[in-house]
């Protein structure tokens, strides 16, 4: 679907992305990631061909991306703003008009997600009446409402109350499962972690990691276990002996626990099993997966400890 | 193509929308035409009536001045001498503007003094210069000759010393319409300037609310320049013909309902004048007549509004896109709205020189500098709607056309230019501009 290849884009001294390349498939939702001042939102400004790159190229569905490619983007800046004098109506037929849509269409298509999400009532109404919140909903209407195959939000889910994230997740999911492909540049990593299918983070203009949600959990695993268990809690500790660590414990009832034991040396989790059984009575394990929090850290920091390093 | 008028349509919108368009669009021509009601009505006379105090201790005037039923002017005698500080400080004379000594040898040197208390406009200093001289130049016929006044007033014809261009001896008053193209062209600058103002302030509001960007997905930044500008400049040019119209159908409602005799540039006939030179009254009437005739002939006779407006388009059209680039420019390229403030200041001095370049056409028409002047995209607007007003020279109309043409070319490349600034500082924000920046945007395609 879009493919970006090798681009590097400088302003003057500063290099705001150096050789970064990474491709998003038709259909899915791709986590663009990256601590602030990385260069995310410059990758997508290029994407969105608001700005150019000094080299590189970016395709989409295989031809090189032109102006006339824009029509099939929908794009919802970070910091977005709206022409406040303007009603709610003519604000977004004025912007899916100029994605090339006709006026009859971005009529008939505002009244079905202003009724979809319940806001009919608003369709009048100029943008200096709505609250923050009320705002951030017609911004994402006039993004999405010329119906593009390619949607890049940048932090699309800040300002919303927790109700309206719902919302907008849901939303997403079932555009998703329309086809439609999305770009989702967020902090919020809970969220990546419950819509994305694969990522990609961005650190000091370089990309530094891309794939599925659950490879880049797999490949940052720390050998953690969980266990979930009914018994003596010293039985449980003095079964682990040297080859095991416990790392943490929750208390789940008078003699029901919940454990999470990280391996030592060669032991693996068979090894772990088999030490517990007869010990204590074992409900449920698992091993337990960092979150992406804990990946995006780790991949920070360890970039970062490298560098010191070096 | 589209998207720049989409962009210019919404414009356009926002801008006819607002109160101060609808505003300026009634108070603007209304105001223009209460200046020239008041110009008809009083012709610049500060003061609606004198009084004026003769002091004639030798009763030279025998206490009678030429009969004047306009009412603007009054005169009382006094038959004895007044110093001026009396005058001044009396409270007796306080009721009086004016203070006219007529000395015992008036006759002889000439000369009369008027002391007054605040200074008479020209108009009213020329009529109560030209009621003393008629009343002394009586005294003076029954003095010195042996003819009667009636006759005296037949031999003594009023000569009117015309100066003419010799390349254009037909045009009778190239400086008094060299006023009226200078009008026109302050009217471009001021339209230039309120409207380039308007694409400032739009270009930095869509940066500080972050709009911009959204646009930016959809439009380059050319075309968003351009879209704006348009749609700025259409507000400006509907503005414009609200104006024409308000101010035409006020033109003619004056002509027509209000100044009927007096508007009346044919009424004024100089042979007629002469012959109803005997009765002092009339001659007291034609002269006021003539006065505001003058202004009068120059609106409704002299003006050929039909070129004027059309050239006045043109020219407007052109530097409005010249200098709408230029704001466009400022606009994107500073980080903060107070900062494009800032950077206005040159361009207001700018549109200074183009004025005082007009001022100094006006006074030398014919001077080299105007030459350059009026190629000059910062100067021509005005310099030329100057000179077409006085009237080109046969053989130099060319220069009108050519002058267009360098101003159009000059704002090509200033869409250019500024649309390069403009894509590359749009998307910056809350910086500190500085120069360099400037040029290195310039620089970067």
């Amino acid at each position: 679907m879009l493919e970006v290849k090798n681009i590097s884009k400088s302003f003057y001294r500063k290099i705001a992305l150096d050789d970064v390349s990474l491709h998003v498939n038709q259909g899915e939702i791709f986590g663009l990631l990256g601590p602030n001042g990385a260069g995310k939102t410059t990758l997508i400004r290029i994407i969105n061909r608001i700005i150019e790159p000094d080299s590189g190229h970016v395709r989409l569905n295989g031809d090189l991306m032109t102006q006339k490619h824009l029509s099939q983007i929908g794009y919802l800046p970070e910091e977005r703003g709206l022409y406040k004098s303007m009603t709610v109506q003519d604000h977004a037929i004025f912007l899916a008009r100029l994605r090339g849509l006709s006026k009859a269409d971005a009529n008939r298509l505002l009244d079905q997600w202003l009724e979809k999400f319940n806001i009919g009532d608003w369709r009048k109404k100029r943008i200096e009446e709505l609250s923050k919140g009320m705002a951030q909903k017609v911004q994402f209407i006039c993004t999405v409402l010329h119906e593009p195959n390619l949607l890049i939000l940048d932090e699309p889910l800040s300002g919303f109350d927790p109700i309206n994230v719902e919302l907008i997740k849901q939303e997403l999911i079932e555009m998703r499962a329309k086809g439609k492909t999305i770009i989702l540049s967020t902090h919020n990593m809970k969220s990546v972690e419950e819509i994305c299918d694969r990522a990609a983070l961005i650190h000091e203009a370089k990309k530094i990691a891309e794939g599925s949600i659950s490879e880049l959990q797999e490949e940052r695993k720390a050998g953690i276990y969980a266990v979930k268990f009914r018994g003596n809690m010293i039985a449980f500790v003095n079964a682990l002996w040297t080859g095991f660590e416990m790392i943490d414990k929750d208390i789940l009832g008078d003699d029901r626990f919940e454990v999470r034991v990280k391996m030592r040396g060669d032991n693996s989790f068979e090894d772990l099993l088999k030490v517990l059984i007869g010990q204590v009575k074992i409900e449920a394990a698992w091993e337990v997966l960092p979150s992406m929090q804990d990946v995006f850290i780790d991949l920070v920091q360890g970039k970062k400890e490298v560098a010191d390093v070096q | 193509m589209f998207n720049s008028g989409l962009i210019a349509l919404r414009e356009l919108k926002e801008r006819i929308a607002t109160r101060s368009f609808i505003l300026m669009s009634i108070m603007g021509p209304l105001l223009i035409l209460l200046i020239t009601y008041l110009l008809f009505t009083y012709g610049g006379d500060g003061k609606q009536r004198w009084r004026v105090l003769i002091a004639d201790p030798a009763g030279i005037m025998e206490n009678k001045i030429m009969a004047n039923e306009d009412n603007s002017v009054s005169y009382s005698f006094a038959d004895d001498y007044l110093e001026m500080e009396e005058f001044r400080d009396g409270k007796r004379f306080q009721e009086f503007d004016a203070l006219v000594e007529i000395n015992e040898k008036v006759l002889s040197n000439k000369t009369v003094f008027v002391f007054y208390r605040d200074k008479p406009a020209v108009r009213m200093q020329t009529r109560i210069q030209f009621q003393i001289e008629r009343r002394i130049e009586e005294r003076m016929v029954d003095e010195f000759t042996d003819l009667t006044v009636p006759e005296f007033r037949k031999i003594k014809q009023p000569l009117n010393v015309a100066f003419r261009n010799a390349n254009d001896p037909l045009d009778e008053s190239s400086d008094k319409r060299g006023w009226v193209g200078f009008f026109f062209g302050a009217m471009i600058f001021t339209f230039i300037f309120l409207f380039g103002m308007t694409i400032l302030r739009s270009v930095a509001h869509e940066k500080s609310n972050r709009i911009v960007e959204v646009l930016l997905a959809s439009v380059n930044p050319r075309q968003l320049m351009l879209g704006k500008i348009m749609g700025i400049g259409v507000a400006a040019f509907i503005q414009f013909v609200i104006w024409c119209f308000v101010i035409g159908f006020g033109l003619y409602f004056m002509r027509e309902f209000l100044f009927i005799d007096a508007l009346d540039a044919s009424k004024i006939d100089m042979v007629q004048m002469t012959k109803d030179v005997q009765e002092q009254t009339t001659f007291e009437q034609l002269f006021a007549a003539r006065e505001y005739n003058e202004f009068v002939e120059l609106i409704y006779e002299r003006v050929q509004f039909s070129t004027m407006i059309t050239h006045f388009l043109l020219f407007f059209i052109a530097g409005y896109f010249f200098y709408g680039a230029l704001f466009a420019a400022i606009g994107a390229t500073s980080g903060s709205e107070n900062d494009g403030q800032q950077f206005v200041l040159p361009l207001i001095f700018l549109l200074c020189l183009a004025l005082y370049a007009g001022y100094f056409t006006l006074l030398n028409p014919d001077s080299s500098t105007v030459d350059w002047l009026q190629y000059l995209p910062f100067t021509a607007p005005v310099v030329v709607m100057v000179k077409l007003a006085q009237g080109y020279a046969p053989g130099e109309g060319y220069q009108l056309y050519l002058s267009l043409i360098f101003l159009v070319i000059s704002a090509i490349i200033m869409l250019f230019i500024a649309g390069r600034l403009y894509k590359n500082g749009i998307l910056q924000f809350g910086h500190r501009i500085r120069l360099i920046t400037i040029f290195k945007w310039l620089k970067k395609s």
